[in-house]
């Protein structure tokens, strides 16, 4: 399907790899379609991108390359309200904000995006009575993200069957 | 707002889906259950509200930061190396 974007011009989309968000992203609760798009060279940073508002895209990045401790805990009712059956469907993804002075990523490690990879749907999930920040730093003093993106739980091949590669920056 | 005075291990229904209870209280602080219908999310209003507001800085931050993520990606990177 055809969709109107204000960054990416218009672009060709699989209807297989729209994003269907149940409750929407919290603020912005009408919008429930969404693409991710991957750039190339962006590191790990991703577009999600409104299908019904060409204006409104999130960036958003893998938590795990991001912390490799992270280890959300993600209650039963959110994975049944995805319908999510297996622990391989599951892709996390963390909003990140732009800050500047001093110029630094954050990312949204307390209120991930949950994906179920087999059909797509996902909610923000809220992840209560955690340590987790709002605002994670993405790159530490070292210049280094601290996850390693290796590891079964950074779900990138699941990442991949959910995305759209952007071969235009 | 609608109030209503429940003593300990009274409820309140909202709806026919949402059932809040005084499971205790101490001090100052109350302890709530609350039990929803599946797909209803129940949080901490001032956690919900701090979500809602950083999902918003979000959108603006990269609308003002300028939309090549090769470019911030790397500035970054190229910036906090010594």
């Amino acid at each position: 399907m055809k969709i109107t974007t204000k960054r990416f011009a218009n672009l060709d989309v699989d209807e297989d790899r729209i994003i269907l968000m149940q409750r929407g992203i919290l603020g912005f609760e009408c919008y429930k379609r969404f693409v991710l798009l991957t750039p190339p060279d962006s590191g790990s940073l991703i577009w999600l991108q409104a299908v019904d508002d060409p204006a409104l895209a999130f960036v958003v990045a893998n938590p795990y390359v991001i912390n490799g401790d992270y280890k959300p805990f993600i209650m039963d009712h959110e994975l049944k309200s995805l319908e999510i059956e297996r622990g391989e469907d599951i892709v996390l993804l963390s909003i990140v904000t732009v800050h500047t002075r001093p110029f630094q990523l954050t990312a949204n490690l307390r209120a991930p995006l949950l994906l179920n990879a087999a059909n797509r749907k996902a909610n923000q999930i809220v992840l209560e009575e955690s340590a987790y920040p709002i605002q994670y730093k993405v790159f530490d003093d070292d210049a280094k993200t601290t996850g390693d993106v290796s590891l079964p739980e950074a779900g990138m091949e699941q990442l991949d069957k959910i995305s759209v590669a952007m071969m235009v920056v | 707002m609608l109030i209503l005075t429940r003593k300990l291990g009274e409820s309140i229904l909202i709806g026919d889906d949402i059932k809040i209870t005084i499971l205790g209280i101490k001090g100052k602080q109350i302890r709530i259950g609350v039990e929803a219908a599946t797909g209803m999310t129940v949080h901490r209003e001032e956690i919900y509200r701090l979500i809602q507001e950083q999902n918003k800085q979000a959108v603006k931050s990269v609308e003002a930061a300028g939309e090549n993520l090769s470019t911030i990606w790397n500035k970054l990177r190229r910036q906090s190396l010594p």
